[in-house]
């Protein structure tokens, strides 16, 4: 048996359902409360922020200026098409937009919360057809296609919700992280528990936000997610989110292929495992892999502090986006923790036995699915690692 | 004075390092290795200027008498047969030199081994007098096994005890068959030419001419005398592997064809049906052997034992085409093995293992070694024949060459060919692909799957050597014209010893 020398491998401390859901209980944070945990979540987040403003406001003008476009080729410029923006889009100067569509497209079809349940009914489905008309009678391209494909169209008309809602949700968690950022650097924010405390508030806030969408066409205005359909941010966009983007996520496009045919993924999605808590960092960059184009976008906006971090591990700048990965997936797991501190059904102080049982079953039930994520993120980086 | 030449820029390298009179740093005394071994191949390019290929005897000959009485000349002689192997020599060696990194143990003596090595490897292929390739033949001995003993892994005295036993007695055997060729004839002229073999009875022929066919089938080796190279390869150091492959197994090859071909056309032309099942037996054993290694270097090492019975193959075909096929296999073997060596050498030093049940993924962009996998895989491809690499054109030629002679034989080959393709596959697969691990499988596929590997990066500086022989690798591959012109008239005149010496005309030394 060969001799592996052991600075190269590190195994990550791995805490069962019992433990989760103890700590979950006390009120004490998943993530370790280091100071160098406090570096890279808060920066990491801060990068994140900035793409995030770039992918919301990227998702808005695509649900708003897009809709319904059969070939949207220009949808990543924001309606920019001067020539040195398209050379820098064609040079890949720019931000990958398509993680962003991803992320859509998992929300659409993993379909959880009050959005989706919106997308299936029948006022919905009214605002379609009203649009629908309204879209076929000026485009002769949609008029020949829809009457054959009649479930085209409305399909199409979700996606550009979800587009839409995600574009609106990104928008609250942009200024939520650069708020964090700033926070962190006036001393307001100084641990790993301040920063959850610090999202679980924000979210909190911004839990009863509405969540509206309306399109203009010909000068005439359609409502897509209508006031009155009640849609607002925590349950019906946020809980969604996480649910099939931290949770779900997808099988074929994410860290590890896996074979559908040798029953290798479950026939019930909600027992999808694959998403970004659960996700490899170690593939990071490898062909075909969602999350590297998000590693990518945060790198070109790393704060320096975390970067110089970045150097003195492992390779340096060598393998600085799977750090990247590694950092996200704390800040991540964080932001899990403050939406789960933000939704028990009762205060953690309660004494009442009634309110304590449906806390602990609310705990065990996150527990069991955190468990068998990548929870090895959450301990304090180890030192004595190689060096290149 | 040209050839002399080949002899003592290494020569005197190594000395002056011997001699050096203060003790100076090992990156010094690489510095000094690699700039003999840079003249070296500089002189060995001046040479190819002044070589005529047009020609398909010796040139640029060079001779002296030395010690008359025993028949030892000082003859050196080129052709183009071993201008391909002095050139790669020349390469190779200085890739062995600049891949050496961190020797703290005894740099002084281990550069000027190598030195020393390269020298006595440019005199035997150079040397046409017998006694004067066996002495450089014997010369190269001593230095690899000190090389593998000293600078070689934990059972290195194992194995370099295993390479001198085998190798001396390679030696003994050619030595015996040359004193037996002075014995049998009566003279002691040495020098190199068939025409003393005719006036010997054919069974006298059969028997020096097997004595060195088991002499050099030792060296190159061939089944069944091929044990001791799978050992001297894993206990080797990377450069020492490089050059063991890339070069030292090429005397064995060389001698085949210039000794055992060269002096014994007759009664190689009698023996050649059973050295082509010979070398089919080789090719088949060492390809099905590499298929169930688990270590990457005895893998390579037993795809070497493959794809060196292919030249004997060509050897025994001895038509033009086969010739020149040789001589293709030997350089393309000689830069891909090496190439190999190099890859595997790079993984060992990151990961501190090169076992196949233990090493996953490492392509991964970031943590793994993806240009390293990315020469490998080129590298595998080149040695499985894939067209547009060095290997095809050498197969191509060495199968086109032979498969009228021995159609039965050259079948069973390009199945050994085909089966580089399986072991190869196999080496990528478990070590490149799949999700990073150094590790040994855990029963828990998740625990694993949650491992942070953390290997050091591979600098550029490192890769350099690798990437010069690939590029290399490929270039032989899309232009085999330059290495075909260079050879061809020798491998035509070699082929046409047998009918020659049939019409007495001789005279060809």
């Amino acid at each position: 048996m060969p001799v592996i020398p052991e600075l190269l491998t590190h195994a990550g401390g791995r805490p069962d359902v019992d433990a989760i859901e103890a700590r979950l209980l006390a009120g004490e944070t998943l993530l370790a409360d280091t100071a160098e945990h406090v570096v890279e979540v808060v920066d990491v987040l801060n990068s994140y922020g900035v793409v995030l403003d770039a992918y919301s406001t990227n998702l808005i003008f695509q649900a708003e200026k897009q809709f319904l476009n059969p070939f949207p080729v220009f949808r990543f410029l924001d309606g920019d098409l001067s020539a040195a923006k398209i050379w820098r889009h064609l040079n890949g100067d720019r931000i990958n937009f398509e993680y962003a569509e991803y992320c859509m497209k998992a929300m659409l079809w993993h379909g959880t919360g009050g959005l989706d349940a919106y997308l299936d009914s029948e006022p919905f489905l009214r605002n379609c057809a009203a649009i629908i008309r309204h879209k076929t009678s000026r485009d002769p391209l949609l008029a020949l296609l829809h009457p054959p494909f009649p479930n085209f169209l409305p399909e199409a008309i979700r996606a550009a919700a979800t587009t839409h809602a995600l574009g609106q949700f990104w928008r609250v968690m942009s200024d939520l992280f650069l708020d964090l950022a700033r926070a962190e650097a006036v001393g307001e924010v100084a641990s790993i528990a301040a920063v959850v405390d610090f999202i679980k508030a924000a979210l909190v806030k911004a839990a009863a936000n509405p969540i509206t969408y309306a399109v203009e066409l010909g000068g005439e205005r359609f409502w897509v997610l209508p006031p009155e359909a009640g849609l607002t941010f925590l349950v019906d966009v946020a809980v969604p989110y996480v649910e099939a983007v931290f949770l779900r996520g997808m099988p074929f496009l994410g860290t590890v292929s896996f074979n559908a045919q040798a029953q290798q993924i479950s026939p019930d999605q909600e027992q999808f495992a694959y998403g970004a808590l659960y996700a490899d960092p170690l593939p990071t960059m490898g062909a075909g892999i969602p999350p590297s184009l998000l590693m990518q976008d945060m790198y070109r906006h790393l704060p320096e502090r975390l970067h110089d971090l970045y150097r003195q591990r492992t390779r340096g700048e060598g393998d600085v986006r799977v750090k990247i990965c590694m950092s996200f997936q704390k800040a991540m797991f964080c932001v899990t923790n403050a939406a789960i501190a933000g939704t028990f059904p009762h205060a953690l102080a309660s004494a009442v036995p009634g309110e304590l049982a449906a806390n602990r079953a609310y705990a065990r039930s996150w527990a069991g699915r955190l468990a068998v994520a990548r929870t090895d993120c959450l301990d304090p980086y180890s030192a004595g690692q190689a060096v290149a | 004075m040209m050839l002399s030449l080949l002899l003592v820029i290494p020569f005197l390298g190594a000395f002056a390092l011997l001699l050096w009179p203060s003790d100076p740093a090992p990156g010094r005394m690489r510095a000094i290795a690699i700039t003999t071994l840079a003249l070296q191949l500089l002189w060995s390019l001046r040479v190819l200027l002044a070589f005529d290929p047009r020609l398909g005897g010796m040139q640029l000959q060079e001779s002296l008498s030395w010690v008359p009485m025993i028949g030892l000349d000082y003859r050196l002689g080129i052709d183009g047969l071993s201008l391909p192997l002095v050139l790669m020599n020349g390469a190779l060696t200085l890739v062995s030199a600049v891949c050496t990194r961190d020797i703290s143990q005894r740099p002084r003596i281990y550069f000027a081994l190598l030195l020393l090595i390269s020298g006595a490897v440019n005199g035997a292929f150079l040397a046409e007098n017998l006694l004067l390739f066996f002495l450089f033949y014997e010369l190269e001995l001593i230095p690899l096994w000190l090389l593998i003993s000293i600078w070689g892994g934990a059972q290195r005295a194992y194995a370099a005890t295993k390479f001198l036993i085998f190798t001396a007695t390679s030696g003994i055997l050619i030595l015996g068959a040359f004193l037996g060729l002075a014995l049998f004839t009566g003279t002691v002229d040495f020098s190199l030419t068939p025409i003393l073999t005719e006036r010997l009875a054919m069974g006298s022929q059969l028997l020096l001419l097997g004595a060195l066919l088991i002499g050099f089938g030792i060296k190159i080796p061939l089944v069944p005398f091929h044990t001791w190279l799978p050992d001297a390869h894993t206990q080797a150091s990377t450069p020492v592997s490089v050059l063991l492959a890339g070069v030292l197994l090429k005397l064995g090859t060389y001698g085949l064809l210039r000794f055992c071909l060269g002096l014994f056309p007759e009664a190689w032309a009698l023996v050649a049906p059973w050295l082509a099942i010979w070398a089919a037996v080789s090719v088949l054993y060492g390809s099905l052997a590499a298929i169930a290694q688990r270590d990457m270097k005895r893998m390579v090492a037993y795809s070497s034992v493959g794809h060196m019975g292919m030249i004997l193959l060509a050897a025994a075909a001895a038509t033009p085409l086969s010739l020149l096929g040789a001589v293709f296999q030997m350089v393309s073997h000689g830069l891909i093995s090496a190439l190999l060596f190099l890859l595997v050498g790079i993984v060992y030093r990151k990961t501190g293992t090169r076992d196949l049940e233990v090493l996953r993924g490492l392509l991964n962009p970031e943590r793994g070694l993806p240009f390293t996998g990315t020469l490998m895989i080129l590298g595998v491809m080149a040695s499985a024949g894939l067209p547009g690499m060095a290997g095809f054109i050498s197969e191509f030629l060495v199968f086109r060459g032979s498969i009228a002679a021995f159609p039965l034989a050259t079948l069973l080959c390009m199945v050994g060919s085909g089966l580089t393709a399986v072991y190869f596959l196999l080496l990528v697969n478990r070590a490149y692909f799949g999700r990073m691990a150094i590790t040994p499988p855990s029963p828990d596929p998740s625990a694993d799957a949650r491992l942070d590997i953390r290997l050091a990066g591979v600098a550029l500086r490192e890769t350099l050597p690798a990437l010069g022989l690939s590029l290399a690798v490929v270039g032989l591959g899309l232009v085999p014209a330059g290495l075909g012109w260079l050879s061809e008239s020798t491998a035509a005149a070699m082929a046409e010893l047998p009918a020659l010496l049939a019409a007495g005309a001789g005279g060809l030394g």
